[in-house]
């Protein structure tokens, strides 16, 4: 398919979900209070054009990204793989550090400034994750747990086209982390836009192809995969935002024999 | 370095958190729940480490070892929630029929490709008002090691049972109850979760 095809079709597409939005939201059940639970505990009045997108997305998911995938882990040794990994990890480290930084984790901040310096300089610009071999693991961060940190909640599910499920607050968050990467910075300065799309696809098949096993097995095991993935989702960014700390809300687990 | 001063505040230390953790009930079914985990962890890596079982005796251990380790029916019924109480005693028989099936059916297989998988006891913390959280770290031939989080329960002295598993933060049996709230509801009710159920296992 043509870019320019591509593009046009992303935008019938988001304005299809837009329009939709106003028309399809799942009502919320008036009575049952039991029912009500339910609803808020998923988050998805948009579940009609989610579960739409979700099915494209799959499409897509099967025909063209997964494929690659299975090459890629296939054609691509190991240690190559890794290296990828660890240049496009690293190319997100000003990102880290400036979220880190705003979720006043000042020790965190140190880790990832460590990181990165470690890794441009003695993993040859970032190729060889030699920080986490001496000791300063990886952590992931973005604007969107930032923003959960800051006390925001998650808003309503969303599940985005290509880029798979969110939430308004880290769709939100994904928006400002992108136009604040001082690599697409560089890329746009320098006329290097090409850069850019390359990290991307390269990128979105790498991080697929880490996950061929544990999707299938998710696909094959679950009675239904859409509202599986979305609750992963929920509690992995919870567990993002709540860092290594234990969860502040843990479900209750009754004792079914006394009652 | 541990100069005699050190040494001193130290061992006050203990003492003082010996001290206040003493009175707590949580802590000696703290320590029976972890040498259950522990005991259970290597039960499993030295069944599914051997080569000479065939598929189905491989498969009637790690049955066995479902029952010995988890409390199977008080999941299926955690996990179905408040439709639980809206089932028949026949659809909920069926119901937990169909549950362990699918537990087996989702990972037996993971077990039997079993690939030199270890584990290590982590931590433990007091759960809830009488779980124990027994947290452990799966070190796997390649990648990253798992935390994966177990939680204990002691139905009666001595006897533990896993009523949850929480792998990196994503609890299963929270997972599973979202995804069947959503069965029953989008396919009208218990008896649609059960015919999903019923072709799901059918298939494998």
């Amino acid at each position: 398919m043509k870019l320019a095809s591509l593009r046009s079709l992303l935008r019938a597409a988001t304005a299809a979900t837009l329009s939709l939005a106003f028309v399809g939201c799942a009502s919320l059940p008036p009575d049952d209070p039991a029912a009500r639970d339910a609803y808020y505990e998923a988050n998805d009045p948009l579940e009609p054009i989610n579960r739409a997108i979700f099915g494209f997305n799959e499409a897509a998911d099967i025909l063209i990204l997964e494929p690659a995938a299975n090459s890629y882990r296939l054609l691509v040794p190991d240690p190559l793989r890794d290296a990828v990994q660890a240049f496009i990890l690293n190319l997100l480290s000003p990102l880290v550090i400036a979220n880190e930084l705003l979720q006043g984790n000042f020790e965190d901040a140190q880790v990832a400034t460590g990181r990165f310096i470690t890794n441009t300089v003695l993993g040859a610009g970032g190729i060889a994750d030699v920080a986490t071999v001496a000791g300063m693991p990886y952590e992931p961060e973005d604007f969107g747990q930032t923003l959960g940190v800051w006390g925001i909640g998650s808003g309503p599910y969303i599940v985005l086209p290509i880029l798979g499920p969110s939430n308004l607050r880290d769709a939100t968050g994904r928006a400002v982390d992108t136009v604040a990467d001082p690599v697409r910075i560089w890329a746009y300065n320098t006329d290097n836009k090409g850069f850019l799309v390359g990290r991307a696809v390269t990128g979105a098949v790498d991080t697929r192809s880490r996950v061929i096993t544990e999707v299938n097995d998710l696909r094959r095991n679950s009675v239904d995969y859409y509202a599986a993935v979305r609750s992963l989702y929920r509690q992995q960014r919870q567990a993002l935002i709540n860092d290594s700390a234990a969860p502040q809300s843990t479900p209750e687990f009754p004792d079914f024999k006394s009652q | 370095m541990l100069t005699r001063r050190t040494f001193a505040a130290t061992a006050a230390l203990l003492a003082l958190s010996g001290w206040v953790a003493a009175p707590s009930f949580a802590q000696p079914a703290d320590a029976g729940a972890r040498d259950f985990i522990e005991r259970l962890g290597n039960e499993a890596i030295s069944t599914f480490a051997r080569t000479d079982l065939s598929r189905q005796q491989a498969l009637s251990s790690f049955t066995r070892l479902l029952h010995e380790g988890f409390d199977v029916p008080y999941i299926g019924r955690w996990v179905l929630g408040r439709h639980w109480n809206a089932a028949t005693p026949q659809q909920q028989q069926e119901y937990l029929n169909l549950f362990e099936r699918l537990i087996v059916d989702t990972y037996a297989n993971r077990f039997l490709e079993y690939s030199g998988e270890t584990f290590r006891i982590a931590g433990s913390r007091p759960e809830g008002e009488r779980d124990t959280m027994v947290q452990t770290q799966i070190v796997r031939p390649a990648g990253p090691p798992v935390q994966v989080e177990w939680r204990v329960r002691q139905q009666a002295p001595g006897t533990f049972k896993i009523i949850d598993v929480v792998v990196e933060g994503v609890s299963m049996g929270v997972t599973q109850r979202s995804e069947f709230a959503s069965v029953v509801q989008s396919r009208g009710g218990i008896t649609g979760l059960i015919d999903a159920l019923r072709s799901r296992v059918s298939q494998g």
